[in-house]
């Protein structure tokens, strides 16, 4: 098992309380293998991401990679954000190299690395362009070429392609999955978006709403490249979507809660309100 | 274009107006006037040697701004201690320190250097330590999965994108230490200079010329401005897409 999570929960404090986001997550992650997890948002997904990362650590509970426990980032485990986070600074090659320049890899060697990586991702042409003067799918690319360019042992995605649209997204997963194929890198990929997730991945999983906790998962043996339209697929998807309802309906509760406490309640604006209150 | 012509306008009223009232001094004399300082050699080395010691003076607030600006977003003890005092330097005027800087350094070149350096460097310091706090998280967080950490991340990642922050300061450091350069050479006026040339001339009460020099003086800001310091920041300010 490459990736495993064992009852990994995290609260964050906010204004005095805490709210668990995510609650006793178990998850685990063959190598090679291309999970994608989906949920509505606001149900800690992006943390979950965070927490394999390294970038944040969990409140209870063990993350391990390859067997060891995940005490902070490390270049074995890339992410690619939303918004590609390039450095607008640097052109698209020096962005691919970056994580090389870091790990302190020669001029000549990071050159080769990031020609590859850069035809990997169909954008040799563009490498002396600098981000600005990019599309949003073109500088997406670009951070998967970078991610990929570290070798890590796998791939973050938190909600990629959210941004882009229906046709660029369609491309990028076209050319994902290319890239998996022929790297056979393993893949986390973190969507709100039922039909991408299952175009994409082996194994859908679902998280629910606040606190996050995985309900459930499901394995798809279909052959690639698949149709969002695929029959068989829309069978699957309605599946997960019916699972997800009830977890959408759960936050739009949450959040008109929050709204009414909000307008209503003196308690809810400045800090230890309710004790002076009562 | 459509400048120019809204210029032209302009002065042709004033000139206008200059041949009805003896009061109103005459657009085309004062044109004249600049014309004719423009190309005296005695004028243009006086202009010389402004620009020279405001090289100087700004190299030492590009150095001076920049390097105390970074170590105060950098470390926020010295940031605490050290901020106030900052902001402190920012807003006191240009001018308030040539006494300072003639009891320091008499009656000498270093006096006006010195001025323009307390001058413009505070906008400096505030500017950069402001852009290295602002730093976008997400670059950070990006920067830290490939593997960066303290030193290379402080270099490579929270330094470039302060660039715009940091050009804007210049930019308006420019502007603080012209200001700055002319209250010092005024106001020593032994040294030959921009500002000097101006005290001589305003003791002569000759409207037509000190206008023409005031013209001058204004233009070589704005024409350094425009030829380096708004084409650097247009050209940051695309790249980093703050624009």
């Amino acid at each position: 098992m490459l990736v495993k999570l064992e009852k990994v929960s995290k609260k964050f404090s906010h204004n005095g309380s805490g709210i668990e986001v995510l609650k006793e997550i178990d998850l685990e992650i063959s190598e090679g293998e291309f999970v994608c997890l989906v949920g509505p948002t606001g149900c800690g997904k992006s943390t979950l991401i965070n927490l394999i990362a390294g970038l944040e650590m969990p409140t209870s509970g063990r993350v391990l990679v390859g067997g060891v426990s995940v005490t902070g980032p490390g270049t074995d485990r890339v992410v690619v954000f939303q918004e590609a986070a390039l450095f607008p600074w640097l052109n698209v090659r020096a962005n691919v190299e970056f994580g090389l320049k870091m790990s302190g890899m020669p001029a000549e060697d990071r050159r080769k690395k990031s020609t590859e990586y850069l035809k990997m991702v169909h954008l040799t042409r563009f490498a002396d362009f600098y981000p600005h003067q990019l599309s949003g799918g073109m500088k997406q690319r670009v951070a998967i070429a970078r991610a990929l360019a570290m070798n890590p042992k796998i791939l973050l995605m938190d909600e990629p392609f959210a941004a882009l649209d229906a046709q660029t997204r369609r491309l990028l997963h076209e050319e994902l999955l290319e890239i998996w194929q022929q790297t056979r890198k393993t893949i986390f990929f973190v969507t709100h978006n039922v039909r991408e997730a299952t175009v994409l991945a082996d194994k859908v999983l679902t998280i629910s709403a606040r606190p996050g906790r995985i309900k459930g998962g499901t394995t798809i043996r279909l052959p690639r490249p698949r149709r969002e339209s695929d029959p068989h697929l829309i069978v699957i998807q309605q599946r997960i979507l019916l699972s997800l309802q009830e977890e959408i309906a759960k936050v739009v509760k949450d959040e008109d809660l929050d709204y009414l406490v909000e307008k209503t309640s003196p308690v809810a604006s400045g800090s230890g309100g309710l004790g002076n209150a009562l | 274009m459509r400048k120019l012509v809204l210029w032209l306008l302009v002065l042709a009223v004033w000139e206008t107006l200059s041949r009805v009232s003896p009061w109103i001094p005459s657009a085309v004399g004062i044109l004249q006037r600049v014309a004719a300082n423009l190309t005296d050699t005695e004028i243009l080395s006086s202009l010389g040697r402004s620009l020279l010691r405001m090289a100087v003076g700004f190299l030492g607030v590009f150095v001076l701004g920049i390097g105390t600006g970074l170590l105060l977003g950098k470390f926020r003890l010295l940031d605490e201690i050290f901020g106030t005092a900052a902001m402190a330097l920012h807003a006191m005027p240009g001018a308030a320190w040539v006494p300072l800087a003639v009891l320091l350094f008499g009656l000498t070149q270093w006096a006006v250097i010195f001025t323009v350096l307390l001058g413009a460097t505070g906008i400096v310091m505030v500017s950069t330590s402001a852009g290295i706090k602002e730093v976008p998280p997400l670059l950070l967080r990006a920067a830290r999965t490939m593997g960066a950490r303290g030193a290379k991340i402080f270099w490579h990642v929270v330094v470039p994108s302060a660039v715009p922050r940091i050009v804007d300061g210049l930019r308006l450091a420019w502007a603080f230490g012209w200001r700055a350069l002319m209250a010092g050479e005024l106001m020593i006026g032994s040294l030959k200079g921009m500002g000097e040339i101006l005290s001589r001339v305003a003791k002569q009460r000759d409207l037509h010329e000190i206008l023409a020099f005031m013209i001058i003086i204004a233009v070589v800001s704005v024409v350094i401005d425009h030829l380096l310091f708004r084409r650097m920041e247009r050209l940051v300010k695309t790249r980093w897409g703050t624009a």
